[in-house]
């Protein structure tokens, strides 16, 4: 029974132990402070200079403790990771208490919620695993050989309850439901200026225009602009919308005292509003 | 990328997108915005102050008996110095000054070098579009100083109100606390998760910029040649040169349309927050010039206002 129990829940803490490590190099790697003014995990309580570097060491830590236990068949290497995440565990707890408004970083940015009870439950959880597959003596080279329903059942429930105990859950689907709106996002002009280059309004108005390069450009919100020299000293300004696969694109002949020559009669406000 | 004017770019835009050329107009609700004035100061007695604007003409104003003057420290108005340069504060259609600011300058970029053991020299990167400058931190207002800038190491943000004394200047007053991060390490916005929101909410703050208008951090870099817009630890959209913004102060309900005049680099890179009126959402949104910074109610030696901008 209990060699059934370790069985399935050495995927589960080889797979957390590699999440964790990378997530928390990558985020010690990104340029901005880890937790950016909140501050991330157990990391600050350490002096601000060690910050990134204690991240560091805890990832790779997760790594050597994912590795060893699923290659090295020694007592040592299944005990580690149980002592790992009851050491976790403790500091999770002094973290809530001395720092409440502190994200356990457990998986870098995304565990950015302050530390509260199903983090530390989380971190028990996982360590009572850890005990369980150190007790029954199981390693990497066990996991082909005692595959069974039974092992898939605990291993289903296994990660059923750490998703149930995972606050970084939530923030997840809430970053891949939504993305920036398109007025944050960075968006290259070559983009805007092909489309533009495909739509009806420029080749309505390519024979008119005196040059194929624009003499001006810029962003607004969501829309580009981009002025082309027409003839008789008027301005061809084209205006794309940048989001959506067929973006709106708008054109207006102005002369060069500021007299629209053709305009549109609905009103579009992009700035300036209340 | 040349452009004419910026004026032409917000005649353009209008025309594509069939808008208005003019701003909405300001209704009662946005509050009566104040006059300021800047210029040299030509002459002044208690009474009256005559100072040359910045369209070279003279003007002269009644001093109002409740009013006062800044010169590194508060003073009668007839105590300050004849050439000095002064953004005033002035009411009944711009006639009576009541507050009176001479030679303030404010200093805000990146710590590049620190020096000296008693007044303390340091040179302040303000941004690839102005010039690094060199400030002296006197020995007398070292304390206060410091106390809101422990990290005065290179690396770290500075932001100071001061005088500009014979063209050097002198941090006088802390205008913000430090934030904790390097220059280089601005922590990202909030993930905006609801589609961009119409009114931003934030903090407006001064700077010495050239012409009446505001600098905006989230400017494209080919727009304006400037290589360090883009970066805003609010989820802040993008602008160009010559858009309009509508800033309000709501710590004093007066707003007005002001177009963007200059990239505001420096400024997205401070996540902090106004305390004016009530504990303002982090980050800077606009840099004001001095006097439109005054027309909106704000006070050059506190350094900063709530504000909301609104964005259309």
């Amino acid at each position: 029974m209990l060699s059934t129990i370790a069985v399935a829940v050495l995927p589960i803490l080889v797979t957390m132990l590699a999440l964790g490590a990378g997530a928390k190099l990558t985020t010690a790697g990104s340029d901005a402070t880890p937790g950016g003014l909140g501050r991330l995990g157990p990391a600050v309580l350490v002096p601000d200079r060690f910050h990134k570097q204690a991240m560091i060491v805890c990832g790779l830590a997760e790594l050597g403790l994912g590795v060893g236990l699923l290659t090295i068949d020694h007592p040592a290497a299944r005990w580690l990771p149980a002592a790992f995440f009851t050491v976790a565990t403790y500091v999770l707890w002094d973290l809530r208490r001395r720092r409440p408004d502190v994200g356990c970083g457990c998986f870098g940015d995304v565990s950015a919620t302050p530390v509260g009870r199903r983090s530390m439950a989380r971190a028990a959880l996982l360590a009572t695993m850890a005990a369980t597959v150190a007790t029954a003596e199981v390693t990497g080279a066990d996991l082909l050989t005692g595959l069974s329903w039974r092992t898939a059942a605990w291993l289903g429930g296994g990660i059923a309850l750490l998703l149930a105990l995972s606050p970084e859950i939530e923030e997840s689907v809430a970053r891949l439901r939504y993305r920036a709106p398109c007025e944050q996002r960075t968006l290259p002009p070559e983009r805007a200026l092909a489309r533009l280059r495909s739509s009806t309004a420029w080749r309505a108005h390519a024979p008119m225009l005196e040059s194929e390069e624009p003499a001006d450009m810029w962003r607004e919100l969501c829309w580009r602009f981009f002025v082309f020299p027409a003839r008789e000293g008027a301005d061809a300004v084209f205006a794309v919308y940048l989001s959506g696969r067929r973006p709106a694109v708008r054109v207006a002949v102005v002369s060069q005292d500021g007299r629209p020559l053709t305009s549109l009669p609905e009103s579009m406000p992009v700035s300036a509003g209340h | 990328m040349p452009y004419r004017t910026v004026d032409r770019r917000r005649m353009l835009a209008a025309a594509a997108l069939g808008r208005e050329l003019e701003p909405p107009k300001l209704t009662p609700g946005d509050g009566v915005t104040l006059t300021a004035l800047s210029g040299r100061l030509l002459d002044i007695s208690p009474h009256l102050i005559i100072i040359e604007d910045d369209a070279g003409v003279e003007r002269r104003l009644v001093i109002a008996p409740w009013a006062t003057a800044w010169r590194g420290t508060g003073m009668p108005p007839a105590d300050l110095p004849l050439g000095a340069r002064v953004v005033i504060r002035a009411v009944r259609s711009g006639a009576v000054a009541e507050r009176i600011w001479a030679d303030a300058t404010r200093i805000t970029g990146t710590i590049r070098e620190v020096g000296g053991k008693r007044d303390l020299t340091v040179e302040v990167d303000g941004g690839p579009h102005r010039r690094t400058r060199t400030v002296v931190i006197p020995y007398r207002y070292s304390g206060r100083i410091r106390v809101r800038h422990p990290q005065l190491e290179p690396g770290y943000l500075f932001d100071a109100i001061g005088l500009l004394d014979h063209g050097t200047p002198l941090a006088h007053i802390p205008a913000t606390s430090q934030p904790p991060y390097r220059a280089s390490a601005v922590p990202p916005p909030p993930p905006a998760y609801r589609g961009m929101q119409s009114k931003i909410s934030g903090t407006a703050v001064w700077a010495d910029l050239d012409e009446p208008g505001v600098a905006y951090p989230m400017l494209e870099t080919a727009d304006t040649g400037c290589g360090d817009a883009g970066v805003s630890c609010t989820g802040l959209p993008y602008l160009a040169l010559g858009s309009m913004l509508y800033v309000r102060n709501v710590c004093d309900g007066r707003s007005c349309a002001l177009p963007v005049v200059a990239c505001g680099c420096v400024a997205g890179r401070f996540c902090d927050r106004c305390l004016e009126c009530g504990t303002s959402p982090r980050g800077r949104i606009v840099e004001l010039a001095p006097t439109t910074y005054v027309e909106l109610g704000g006070d050059l030696t506190k350094g900063c206002f709530n504000a909301r901008v609104g964005l259309g």
